[in-house]
């Protein structure tokens, strides 16, 4: 459980002055990348915008994967765990209705353009286990660090810093694996194998059963003392308190779609694979050729020809608001680093950026944007990566001298 | 008094026309002719672009999608598409025997070029036009896209045989490096490429292990036929960039590039714009710098693999 915030009750003048002036400096920057004439522009200022919502979404619901899942197993709170359900069901919800006019016939051997559908196949079950042991050492999934970075977290940055040695790594193991496990694996998409009508019926199923899970094992908690509804508790209840499982989900779902519609789907790992990309092939680590990583679907690590890719500029938006939220709702608490936060950021961060590289994204880009867009992927990275963090943590609680 | 009759002429000939006939005598259309002919049923208007997705996120109100690298092409040996897969596509897109076809893309048209080629190449001919200027000109005239996938009913659309008249080989291009006068050569790539600096473009996987172009041929840049807003020159500025490489439509022409499809551009240009006879070799520097025992001419003398 989160600690309760000690300056809730009341607003601080200067962060909300300084939250504002970020959040305009934003809206500014989206307008200025809006006026370039031609789509290019329109689709840079909506990637911002996008991460932006999603930075505010993230922060305010606390929509982190891996204290979500914890919060459920330790403490028995399952309003983490829903709103991830929520998400992952309304993204598909929306993901339907784009694909219903971009492929209105899913058995035609084609697939939805850009949608997520990786390959199936052991690496990726590896990839994401190993992804989720990252994510248990490090205390965060690597969407949930960026946001965090918005908070102040002593961790974060030494996380991110592992990952893209994380990602350096997976170049280098890449060319084996891929002509081990992935060249022939099939990147399988439920609608093609049973309609859309199908896909969406059985998906919304599936979550919903696991949200029944959820309930069962949580334990009912107290009854939060309802205030009136005055100005002050409204904007409490916006600001400061952390966002209801609903309300989270749903608007992570909306985002998702809206994304997808307009310029790609959610993903957070493909700016930073980039850079360690072009860093790593500048500096002569990278093998000449990445055997058919250019060609899979996925958060694509490119190699980099401008400074912000609209993924760059997605994932800067998100870090910006997520600061500007935490400072208004009193939770941007930097702090200085020890030494166990350096060690657990940077090696759970090199373990998540192997991970995110070899299965094309994390638990945004392959497990979110793959379930909403019907890939046996994202089923699948969620189940191993769920794996990773359980094992961890069991292991983690043996090796831990009894108090 | 003659300006009077001739707008009162043009006046009668829309009149007359219902859909604006005018621009269909060309190659080209603009955005704003594709924009007023939307619901016309005998024109059928194309995407073909590069990026995935692009078509998806916004098209042309009612354009058919082409995926180039499966429908433009013979998906497994290095060919265009077959009469037959071709066939399928454009009938199943509702094109008639008389249905005007308006190709666009991203990339400055350089794959709706391709495909003008290939429907060339079968047949097609005046019927095929260029939304002139493609994605670029109709994003930046801000007019309206579209992300709904189109149904027609089956086109009665008949495809011929191929016409290999539009089409150079190997066979064709050596003559002209052997020294043959009768056709000129052109070379379309960047000067780099066609120096020998660089084997191909940045990020450009499909190669050839030798630098240099095809000896006797002219290097003219696809890119200078195009203006800086993406349309196509004004005819006589492009007479007179071809004149200067040696190229006035006196003798058969046959454009090259690395796999094809930006030579197509430069195809469209002199032979469906400017009218001369010419031949696209669409195995270009990807099938000739990789033939063994034909001569090349590497100026900047760069030797596969670098050092």
């Amino acid at each position: 459980m989160t600690p309760p915030s000690l300056d809730a009750d009341h607003f601080s003048p200067t962060r909300i002055a300084l939250a504002a002036v970020v959040l305009a400096g934003v809206a500014a920057w989206a307008y200025v990348l809006g006026q370039t004439p031609g789509a290019v522009g329109a689709r840079q200022s909506f990637a911002l915008l996008a991460g932006a919502a999603f930075g505010i979404a993230l922060q305010r619901g606390r929509f982190c994967f891996l204290c979500n899942l914890r919060d459920l197993l330790r403490e028995g709170d399952p309003r983490g765990v829903l709103a991830i359900l929520v998400a992952l069901a309304a993204g598909a919800v929306g993901y339907a209705a784009v694909f219903g006019a971009w492929l209105p016939n899913p058995f035609g051997g084609r697939l939805p353009p850009t949608a997520h559908v990786g390959p199936v196949g052991p690496a990726l079950g590896l990839a994401a286990f190993v992804f989720g042991v990252g994510m248990a050492v490090s205390g965060s999934c690597l969407s949930a660090h960026l946001y965090r970075l918005g908070e102040g977290s002593p961790t974060s940055p030494f996380a991110l810093a592992g990952a893209v040695g994380g990602f350096v790594i997976g170049f280098l193991t890449w060319n084996p694996i891929y002509l081990a496990s992935v060249a022939e694996a099939p990147a399988v998409w439920l609608p093609a194998l049973i309609g859309y009508p199908g896909w969406l019926a059985l998906t919304l199923l599936v979550l919903g059963l696991l949200a029944a899970l959820a309930l069962a094992r949580g334990r009912p908690g107290a009854a939060e003392p309802r205030e009136p509804l005055t100005l002050r508790s409204a904007a409490r209840a916006v600001f400061v308190e952390r966002w209801p499982f609903l309300p989270s989900g749903l608007l992570v779902g909306a985002i998702a779609t809206l994304a997808y519609l307009r310029v790609a789907p959610l993903g957070v790992t493909a700016e930073l694979g980039s850079a360690a990309r072009t860093a790593a092939g500048l500096a002569g680590l990278l093998p000449a050729t990445l055997h058919g990583l250019d060609g899979l679907r996925g958060c694509a690590t490119a190699v980099k020809e401008t400074l912000l890719s609209e993924n760059g500029l997605f994932v800067v938006g998100l870090v910006l608001t997520s600061f500007a939220a935490a400072l208004v709702a009193g939770r941007f608490r930097p702090a200085v680093p020890t030494g166990a936060q350096v060690a657990r950021g940077l090696i759970g961060g090199l373990l998540m950026g192997w991970g995110a590289m070899t299965a094309l994204g994390c638990t945004v880009g392959v497990l979110l944007s793959g379930v909403h867009a019907g890939a046996v992927s994202g089923w699948a990275f969620l189940v191993f990566v769920t794996l990773g963090v359980v094992v961890t943590d069991a292991v983690g609680a043996r090796l831990r001298p009894a108090a | 008094m003659k300006a009077i009759t001739g707008i009162a002429g043009l006046g009668f000939a829309l009149a007359l026309g219902g859909f604006a006939a005018a621009a269909e005598g060309g190659p080209l259309v603009s955005a704003d002719w594709v924009a007023d002919n939307l619901k016309n049923p005998k024109v059928k208007v194309f995407e073909v672009s590069v990026d995935p997705g692009v078509y998806e996120r916004g098209h042309v109100p009612g354009a058919t999608n082409i995926r180039w690298h499966t429908e433009l092409v013979d998906p497994v040996k290095r060919d265009i598409a077959s009469a037959e897969n071709l066939q399928k596509l454009l009938s199943a897109a509702g094109v008639d025997k008389d249905t005007t076809i308006v190709l666009y893309g991203d990339n400055n048209n350089w794959f709706a070029a391709w495909g003008a080629w290939v429907l060339e190449a079968y047949g097609l001919g005046d019927r095929v036009k260029l939304l002139d200027g493609g994605r670029k000109v109709w994003e930046a005239k801000g007019l309206p896209l579209d992300t709904a996938t189109p149904e027609a009913a089956k086109g009665s659309i008949e495809i011929g045989q191929l016409n290999t008249k539009v089409r150079a080989r190997l066979g064709d291009v050596l003559k002209v490096a052997e020294g043959d006068k009768s056709v000129t050569l052109l070379d379309i790539r960047s000067p780099d490429e066609f120096s020998g600096k660089i084997f191909a473009p940045e990020g450009s996987k499909e190669t050839a292990v030798r630098a240099g172009h095809v000896p006797n041929a002219k290097n003219v840049p696809w890119s200078k036929a195009v203006s800086a807003d993406g349309t196509i020159k004004p005819t006589e500025e492009l007479k007179k960039l071809y004149a200067e490489a040696g190229v006035d439509g006196s003798k058969p022409v046959i454009v090259y590039c690395r796999i094809g499809e930006r030579s197509s551009h430069t195809w469209f240009v002199l032979a469906k714009v400017l009218g001369y006879d010419v031949r696209n070799y669409d195995g270009s520097w990807t099938e000739y710098g990789n033939a063994v025992g034909v001569p090349v001419a590497n100026v900047a003398g760069t030797v596969w693999q670098g050092k």
